[in-house]
């Protein structure tokens, strides 16, 4: 499943440290060498991958250690440390409030998933309880308002969107305004894709934010992209006050690495990863577990207990 | 007395050792400019293989000789040997009575869609008249999405769809394999020069989902099989390409299945100098890449630059 194979990796290389008879400098040094190979195959963010290694060597200093110290603990917990803190920012994620408007906008890159995550962080909430509607301000793609429709439709969720009104600015006014009056707790408000290059594009973005002025910006990235990951991520964050991230397409094969560099470029944390293109296939974000299961759960147990 | 002088003009030779950094630093280099990491080990391994023992001149020195080398090596990958004339291929179509036919696949939106109809702006700049074959039936509003395409682009020429584009369409939830047909029948009919076929997008891990394209592709042998990867796809490329042309082969039964004839490569105006994925798809193809994407409008579809592609790769 999710990033399995960079996990099978990972735990090997942990693995054959702990096989290895005596613990130095070379040993470590191979082990740390497969472990970026890994990243790297995995699309994490070149700069990101050498600042891992570097911190890892800086956590395990042979000349320091006394010599009843546990080396592969020590080293084990650096590289699990490390791992957590590519995808944890360390900032605690936004907690929508009962019974108030909480509008949510998602941002993007082109068919990155804002669309489908959407309906389906809106469905998550119409069923805890919650007052829930979308809105498509995205009026670029072509049929995009069609998506949505038939999405909320699907999912029985309130939806806004117009067919004849060209900006994206006023839809987005004018849905949340109406929603808000309506007292809907969570807005969501869709928006189309786009990319730095472009800079109206990106004040056209500004200008939607600040028209809804959302309580929380969600930057959705999917799992195929590589190296030009950080530099995107990076440029929305300058934009719009990035609050959260969303991996999609986490299911099948996609190696997940270049979106978790979102994580250190928008100092924000990730909230859900996509699992699929239905309704339901959204899961919760949460950093130990995802790094334990991404180890493999057997070798947790050991890390988890220093 | 020559064996003197050779030594002199050429100064060092090159070992696995003095390699062995530069080669590190080149596939880091790679990495960075989103070439898969696989791809790059390759690369690496084989500059290693045919460099060895050679003997560099001190102008170049060892590092000089391995760009040297990587340059001829990425500028090989990106000219395949077929060239595809879409415009010439039409035209021979023509004389045998028949519409020519392309059909676009990929994963899931990396643009299909959109080139297709830019692909549809540039024939009908050409004073070809094409019909749009709606094979996406999954997708919510990929029907809706090429009307609107229908209407802009003979909107734009200020034709109709007699001589313009016409959509082809059997609405949501029918066999995509069964509507291409169907849609090939009528342009035939109708005298269309250039059948498009859009397919809805698909991982190629989906096995439902790849069996059907590999009956689509078998069922209307299209022309053109172009397969549409993002630019901005990391180390998942290689895996998409090679799954889609492995479900060609293993789904279809036949002896010389259709694999990808080209590679549509989009959103290359996302990626700055991070042009990767074009080494990693062409790599494992061994087809070219047709046509780039650059944007969101119909003339945003170019020809590869592949000079300029290896310059910014090299840099
Ligand atoms: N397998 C899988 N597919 C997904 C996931 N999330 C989205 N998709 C698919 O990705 C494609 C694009 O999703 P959209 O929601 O249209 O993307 P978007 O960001 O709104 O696209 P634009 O509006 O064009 O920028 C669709 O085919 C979805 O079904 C996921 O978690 N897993
Ligand atoms: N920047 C940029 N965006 C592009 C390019 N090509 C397509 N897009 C955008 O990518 C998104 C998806 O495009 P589509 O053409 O709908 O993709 P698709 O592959 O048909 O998607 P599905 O049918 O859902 O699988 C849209 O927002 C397009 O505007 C390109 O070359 N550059
Ligand atoms: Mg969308
Ligand atoms: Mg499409």
């Amino acid at each position: 499943m999710v990033l399995a194979d960079l996990g099978r990796k990972i735990t090997g290389a942990l693995r054959s440290m702990a096989n290895a008879s005596v613990i130095d400098e070379e040993v470590l040094d191979a082990m740390l060498k497969e472990i970026c190979g890994a990243l790297l195959a995995s699309d994490v963010n070149v700069k990101l991958v050498a600042n891992l290694r570097k911190n890892i060597k800086a956590a395990v200093n042979f000349d320091d250690m006394a010599s009843g110290l546990n080396k592969r603990k020590i080293i084990q917990k650096a590289v699990f440390d490390e791992l957590c803190k590519l995808v944890d920012p360390g900032v605690k994620p936004f907690q929508p409030v009962k019974g108030k408007s909480n509008v949510l906008m998602f941002v993007g890159l082109q068919g990155s998933g804002k669309t489908t995550t959407c309906t389906k962080v809106a469905y998550q909430y119409q069923k805890r309880g919650w007052k829930t509607c979308l809105i498509c301000a995205d009026t670029f793609r072509a049929g995009a308002f069609d998506q949505l429709k038939q999405n909320a439709t699907k999912a029985k969720i309130p939806f806004y969107g117009s067919y004849t009104e060209a900006d994206p600015v006023i839809i987005a006014e004018e849905g949340v305004n109406r929603f808000k009056a309506e007292k809907y707790e969570i807005i969501i408000v869709d928006t189309s894709g786009r990319h730095k290059q472009e800079a109206e594009l990106f004040e056209e973005m500004l200008q939607i934010s600040n028209a809804v002025q959302p309580d929380n910006t969600i930057f959705v990235m999917d799992a195929t992209i590589g190296q030009a990951a950080e530099a995107q991520a990076r440029a929305f964050k300058e934009k719009v006050d990035v609050g959260s991230v969303i991996v999609t397409k986490l299911d099948g094969h996609a190696r997940g690495g270049g979106a978790l560099s979102a994580v250190a470029a928008t100092n924000s944390p990730i909230i859900y990863l996509g699992t699929g293109e239905h309704l339901e296939d959204l899961e919760k974000f949460a950093t130990q577990p995802f790094i334990s299961k991404l180890l493999g759960l057997g070798d947790m147990s050991g890390l988890i207990d220093m | 007395m020559f064996s003197f002088f050779k030594g002199l003009a050429s100064g060092k030779e090159i070992t696995k050792e003095n390699l062995a950094p530069i080669l590190e630093k080149t596939k880091e280099a790679l990495v960075t400019k989103n070439v898969a990491a696989e791809i790059a080990d390759n690369l690496c391994a084989s500059l290693e293989e045919s460099l060895i023992g050679e003997k560099v001149g001190t102008f170049t020195g060892v590092a000089g000789r391995v760009r040297e080398a990587l340059e001829a090596a990425l500028t090989r990958i990106l000219s395949p040997a077929r060239n595809i004339d879409i415009l010439r291929e039409v035209q021979h179509a023509q004389t045998q009575g028949r519409p020519y036919t392309i059909a676009v696949c990929g994963v899931n939106v990396v643009g299909k869609s959109t080139n297709l109809a830019k692909l549809c702006f540039w024939l009908l700049k050409n004073n070809l008249r094409v019909l749009v074959a709606a094979c996406d039936t999954f997708r919510a509003g990929a029907v809706e999405q090429l009307r609107v395409h229908e209407r802009c682009l003979n909107e734009s020429f200020g034709v109709d769809g007699e001589d313009g584009v016409m959509l082809y369409q059997q609405g949501y939830g029918k066999d995509a394999a069964n509507i291409a047909a169907d849609a090939i029948t009528f342009a035939k009919d109708a005298r269309r020069d250039v059948v498009l076929i859009d397919t809805a997008g698909r991982m190629q891990d989906n096995e439902p989902l790849m069996r059907s394209l590999a009956k689509l592709v078998k069922l209307n042998n299209p022309d053109l099989v172009l397969f549409v990867g993002e630019a901005l796809v990391g180390n998942e490329a290689v895996d998409q390409v090679k799954k889609f042309n492995q479900a060609l082969a293993d789904y279809s039964d036949q002896a010389h299945p259709r694999l990808i004839d080209g590679i549509i490569l989009t959103k290359f105006d996302t990626i700055d100098d991070k042009v990767g994925a074009a080494i990693s798809m062409t790599y494992i193809t061994g087809q070219p890449i047709v046509f780039v994407g650059t944007g969101q409008t119909y003339k945003d579809l170019r020809k590869l630059n592949v000079k300029a592609v290896v310059q910014s790769l090299i840099k």
